[in-house]
């Protein structure tokens, strides 16, 4: 059943369980989240109360920049296939439009992770730009001291956390909402875009 | 502030952001010598002493910074961090409000002082304080502010009924009085209805919920509506809300569980309310086979994309089973064919597999006849399906140890053939198989629980080390074998695992338990080995960022006005603060302190405090023991149950038995009485549960209840009542040698002034005039009571049990508690070692009667201490490696001699390491206190 996030340890199980990265993270990059767009973050719990998946996201950026990100998504292995990812990504979407009023939703996906990729695609997602290099430590963006660094989680490193150094390429991924009725958020020929690490947010 | 002085503070700043105190305290100094009454420059000393842990300096200028009531931000900001640090939270609403009182219309200060109060949990005052900006400032903002605050203090454990009410009829006349609707937020509407709902306003929170802004914010808000299907139950809507949910499912597509548990209720809702009504029966038929048309066809529709059609179904089924019975057996199988590929088949059928007879029988046909090819990933996952379906609902009859054994014998088989189709994954990957040997491991559990025969869970140690080399991220076997080698008396073969799955962050509250409890019995400290005192310390980390972080940001959701979450992150705060686990933790760790540190009246007076706090909390167990994946049939006892050390959990019980002991012989031990303490305390006190105000300190202690001593070992039951007996006969005596508080405190203000060169805050100095000793005569002197020796005299005879048994383990665990038994000893006696204040006292026949008793338990320790030297030059030979290889009886192609051979090594070795160990320790201990 999808559920509103809230701080358990299953939420922490479920990070050691299915080796994800994300839900390892210290206690403040969730209350980061939370204290701030509790309604983009929610869980899939089982009808017996089971942690079957989760999502986080935010809406940040400024005028027509603004929108809804995807920080994290995660189904576990046993749950996979069953339709959970569309649902919660759905429910990202529905406020990211209604609520935020933002002009497109986006996510960076690492460039070998196909089966993200191809989900994505399917949803109407397409590439915008990809990243060139990525060395580990966002730590002064453009803005001076970005305020997610404090806890060593850009959504930028969120994205690659945990992995080789060879797969740190991710591509930014977008999907236009109703307010970019002329779809100026997204473009053709994205994956031909390349820009460095400090021009994303 | 001048310019020039501007300049020379800022290298301050610098040095206490990149953590370098000692030259922070050194500027500090150099520039006090110029300015020696400037509030920031002494505010920024004291944090640079807090943070290199000088309390007591950083106690003495903090006061002085206090005194001089500071107005300016840096001083108040300043300040804020050092009183944070010391846990003053009360000392920091005082200084914000005195300072808010001299500038009114500062804005910001107000904040300040409404959070000072929050972190303080005043809610009551951070109420008023809100109202007051309200009127002030009219940002709305404040007003919801003062409505949270008004629900917290609602909300807090220690508020009376009566005034919870009031306090939301409170919070309901403030939010309505607000100028706008409170649906033009999200977060201010999600209070809104929580108030409501709690005053039971079922009807006014429907027509809020009813009007199109309501509307707008639950079909986006999980949080909002949750709150409102929850309004709809309590109404007793649910027919209305069984219609919404049907339209949503069929117009939307939603497929939320919850949706689907909505139409069920409804479909059900008439029996509910009367069913002895004529035609109840009939109406409520009818619309189960309504509803039964509906998830029917959304689960054709769907197919295998989502399963929420045909758990709705079973669901459905579940509920109105008197009526029909072949159809639950129908959808099973139906569920199986189509999910049962789907590694989440078994746990979303266990719910709905409770059966019996006939029943059980064409179910276990049905699994029986169904494929067992293992030709692919999908068909693997079909197989362990039914292998964990079939193996719940086994009888007793069929577990037989040689039905259990021809069980293991086929899973084992099937994981070696099904290994095949996972050779080509990646190390990280798991293996599909892996299931198979978790049910192999389980069965082998299983039997030596029916037997007692160790080889099986060597069996199983064997056959899961395989299995988790194939699969390095199987966590799950990495946690059955922590349980294994613990019951196997191999803890650093266990520790070595733990530290394998890399635990972060909150799972040190919720999985430590897997090495942490009872850990005192493997732990080596008395011979000087720390492994076990350290780790309970990394554990504990976690409690210390807690307290230091969660409350930040409980205020930012202040501050974006997240009032949903507030509740939220102050109940995830206070689960953390007060974890069971984190005070079991606390009490091995200092199980083990006695055994390691000298005892002296420094250690005991310090844990003393720590444990008198513990007392009052009121624990919450945060434990995760479901973790442990289960698959024994639902006749027996669960996995996690069956591979208990001493096949006991040590919960609230266990905790209140142990600390009732420790802190009844440190307060006799120790001269701080309450007064002294409340004198001596740094911090502010924490909250008192409401079960601490039920009587005095003394009868608390005194009360021993059955079911708290219920969690206790028979062996840790004997150490308990012999304690209680040892500090029954002392007490007089104790209370006789105490010096009474002024002179306690009047030397602890002594060690201060030497210390910091200043006083003691709020304590008198001057010497208590007369003679120091007490008016009254000596107690009588009475003989020790019997049960003292005869404690140690059984416990040689439990030891001497416990070692012919076939468990390895439950000598070391008698032999921990008598050397603990002793240590108590030890700390009962202390006062009474030092020549003077025995003859002032007179007490000399008291202490001639110590004689007999610590000779009886030297003489028992050291024998213990001899047979475990024994038994532990025999582990750690290759005899015993080879033991290990025969007693697994698994050697084989696939599982190579070397293989099992090295995992005898490391069992063998590491008990003998224990064995060792803790011979040592003990004759040490011996050793020290033998005189
Ligand atoms: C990516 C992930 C979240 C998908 O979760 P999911 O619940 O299985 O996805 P859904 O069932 O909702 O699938 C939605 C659609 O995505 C596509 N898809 C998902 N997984 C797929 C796979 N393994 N192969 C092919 N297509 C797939 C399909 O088109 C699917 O629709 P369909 O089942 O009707 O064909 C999950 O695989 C996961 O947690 N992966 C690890 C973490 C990760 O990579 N996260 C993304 C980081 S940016």
């Amino acid at each position: 059943m999808l559920l509103y996030f809230v701080l358990s340890s299953e939420t922490w199980i479920f990070g050691q369980k299915h080796l994800d990265h994300v839900l390892q993270y210290n206690i403040g990059f969730y209350l980061h989240y939370l204290s701030r767009w509790p309604d983009l973050c929610c869980v899939q719990e089982a009808p017996r109360g089971r942690m079957m998946g989760y999502v986080i996201g935010k809406a940040e950026g400024q005028a027509a920049e603004w929108h809804g990100h995807v920080t994290a998504i995660t189904v576990a292995p046993e749950y996979r296939r069953l339709s959970l990812a569309r649902k919660m990504m759905n429910l990202l979407e529905l406020v990211s439009n209604d609520i935020y009023r933002g002009f497109f939703v986006d996510l960076f996906v690492r460039c070998n992770n196909l089966v993200a990729i191809e989900m994505y695609e399917g949803m109407g997602y397409s590439v915008y730009r990809r990243v060139k290099e990525y060395y580990g430590n966002l730590g002064v963006g453009k803005g001076g001291r970005d305020e997610e660094d404090a806890f060593g989680m850009s959504a930028l490193a969120v994205c690659l956390s945990g992995r080789q150094e060879t797969e740190k390429v991710p591509l930014d991924m977008r999907k236009p909402l109703s307010r970019d009725s002329a779809r100026r958020s997204v473009r053709n020929n994205g994956r031909d875009i390349i820009v460095s690490a400090h021009d994303v947010s | 502030m001048s310019a020039a002085l501007d300049r020379q503070i800022r290298p301050i700043y610098d040095a206490l952001d990149t953590g370098s105190n000692k030259s922070a305290i050194v500027a500090c100094n150099k520039l006090l010598k110029k300015h020696p009454k400037n509030a920031l420059v002494q505010a920024l000393k004291a944090l640079a002493l807090v943070r290199s842990q000088k309390v007591e300096e950083a106690l003495a200028l903090c006061d002085e910074v206090l005194e001089s009531k500071p107005a300016d931000d840096s001083t108040l900001n300043a300040m804020m961090h050092v009183l944070r640090g010391l846990g003053r939270h009360k000392d920091m609403v005082t200084m914000y409000e005195a300072a808010y009182k001299k500038q009114p219309a500062n804005e910001e200060l107000g904040a300040q002082t409404f959070f000072a109060n929050v972190r303080a949990s005043n809610w009551k005052s951070a109420q008023l304080l809100a109202s007051k900006m309200y009127k002030q400032f009219q940002e709305e903002r404040y007003l919801y502010w003062s409505v949270i605050s008004s629900v917290l203090q609602a909300k807090d454990p220690n508020t009376s009924t009566e005034m919870r009410t009031l306090l939301y009829k409170l919070a309901l006349r403030l939010i309505t009085s607000a100028p706008s609707p409170s649906s033009i937020r999200s977060d201010r509407f999600h209070l809104h209805l929580t108030i409501l709902r709690e005053l039971a306003e079922y009807d006014e929170a429907f027509a809020l919920l009813d009007t199109p802004a309501g509307q707008g914010i639950c079909e986006t808000n999980l949080a909002c509506n949750e709150i409102r299907r929850d309004i709809m139950r309590l109404k007793g809507a649910l027919e209305e809300e069984g219609k919404r949910a049907e339209q949503r499912i069929l117009e939307k597509n939603d497929r939320n569980w919850l949706e689907f548990l909505s139409v069920v209720d409804g479909t059900f809702s008439p029996l509910l309310q009367n069913s002895a009504v004529d035609g109840v029966k009939e109406q409520c038929a009818s619309k189960v086979s309504n509803t039964m048309a509906l998830f029917t066809k959304i689960s054709v529709e769907d197919g295998k994309k989502d399963r929420s059609g045909l758990l709705g179904l079973l669901e459905l089924e579940d509920r109105s089973r008197k009526h029909d019975s072949t159809r639950l057996l129908t959808l099973l199988k139906h569920y199986y064919e189509l999910f049962g590929d789907k590694a989440c088949c078994f746990e979303d059928l266990k719910p709905y597999s409770d059966l019996e007879d006939q029943e059980l029988a064409s179910w276990s046909e049905i699994l029986n006849t169904s494929p067992s090819s293992l030709s692919s990933v999908e068909s693997v996952r079909r197989v362990i399906n039914s292998h964990k379906l079939l193996r719940y609902n086994l009888s007793r009859s069929e577990l037989t140890v040689e039905a259990e054994c021809s069980r293991a014998e086929l899973y084992i088989k099937q994981y070696q053939e099904g290994l095949l189709l996972g050779k080509d994954l990646p190390s990280t990957e798991l293996q599909p198989v892996d299931d198979l040997a978790i049910l192999a491991g389980s069965v082998f559990v299983n039997v030596w629980k029916m037997t007692g025969d160790i080889k099986f869970l060597y069996k199983a140690a064997v056959l899961l080390e395989f299995a988790l080399a194939k699969s390095r991220q199987a966590f799950q076997m990495r946690l059955m074998l922590i349980r294994i080698y613990r019951l196997l008396g191999a803890p650093a073969v266990a520790s070595d695992h733990y530290h394998l799955l890399r635990i972060k962050q909150v799972q040190n509250d919720t999985l430590s338990h897997f090495i942490l409890s009872r850990c005192s019995t493997f732990s080596l400290a008395a011979s000087g080995d720390l492994t076990f005192s350290s780790e309970c310390l990394e554990a504990s980390q976690i409690y210390i960022s807690n307290s230091q972080e969660t409350s930040d940001f409980v205020i930012r959701a202040f501050s974006a006005e997240k009032y949903s979450q507030i509740p939220e992150f102050i109940k995830f705060e206070d689960w953390l603060e007060n974890s069971l686990q984190r005070d079991i933790t606390k009490l091995e760790y200092l199980r083990m302190r006695v055994a390691h540190e000298a005892i002296s009246s420094e250690i005991i007076d310090l844990e003393l405090i720590e444990l008198k706090f513990i007392f009052d909390r009121l624990h919450h167990d945060n434990r995760d023991f479901e973790i442990l994946p289960n698959y024994q049939p639902r006749v027996v006892e669960d996995f996690n149950t069956q591979t208990l050390l001493f096949g006991k959990s040590e919960g609230h019980g266990w905790v209140w038995s142990l600390l009732k002991t420790y802190i009844t012989a440190f307060s006799q031990a120790s001269d701080l009485d309450d007064v002294v303490e409340e004198k001596l305390l740094v911090g502010d006190r924490p909250q008192v549960s409401d079960a601490a105000k039920r009587g005095t300190l003394k009868e608390r202690l005194a009360e021993r209840d059955e079911e708290e001593l219920s969690e206790l070992t028979t062996d840790e039951l004997s150490l308990v009542s012999y304690a209680d007996a040892l500090a029954a006969w002392l007490e007089p005596f104790h209370d006789y040698v105490r010096p009474p508080a002024s002179v306690v405190l009047a030397e602890a203000a002594k060690q201060t002034e030497l210390k910091t060169g200043m006083p003691l805050r709020g304590v008198d100095t001057t010497p208590p005039n007369g003679s120091v000793k007490k008016e009254e005569d000596t107690p009588p002197i009475t003989d020790a009571p019997e049960a003292l020796q005869k404690f140690f005299e059984n416990m040689k005879a439990r030891f001497e049990v416990a070692r012919k048994t076939t468990s390895p383990v439950e000598a070391l665990h008698v032999a921990t508690l008598t050397q603990e038994a002793f240590l108590l000893f030890v700390v009962e006696t202390l006062r009474f070692k030092t020549a003077s204040v025995v003859k002032i006292h007179k007490l000399g026949n008291l202490v001639t009667k110590f004689k007999p008793i610590r000779a009886v338990a030297v003489t028992v320790l050291r024998d213990m201490a001899a047979a475990l030297e024994g038994i532990s030059a025999q582990e750690g030979t290759s005899e015993k490696r080879r033991e290990f290889i025969e007693l697994s009886g698994l050697e084989s192609l696939e599982f190579d001699h070397d293989f099992i051979m090295n995992i005898g090594k490391k069992v063998t070795d590491s008990r003998k390491k224990v064995q060792e160990g803790i011979a040592k320790g003990m004759s040490k201990l011996c050793s020290t206190y033998e005189q």
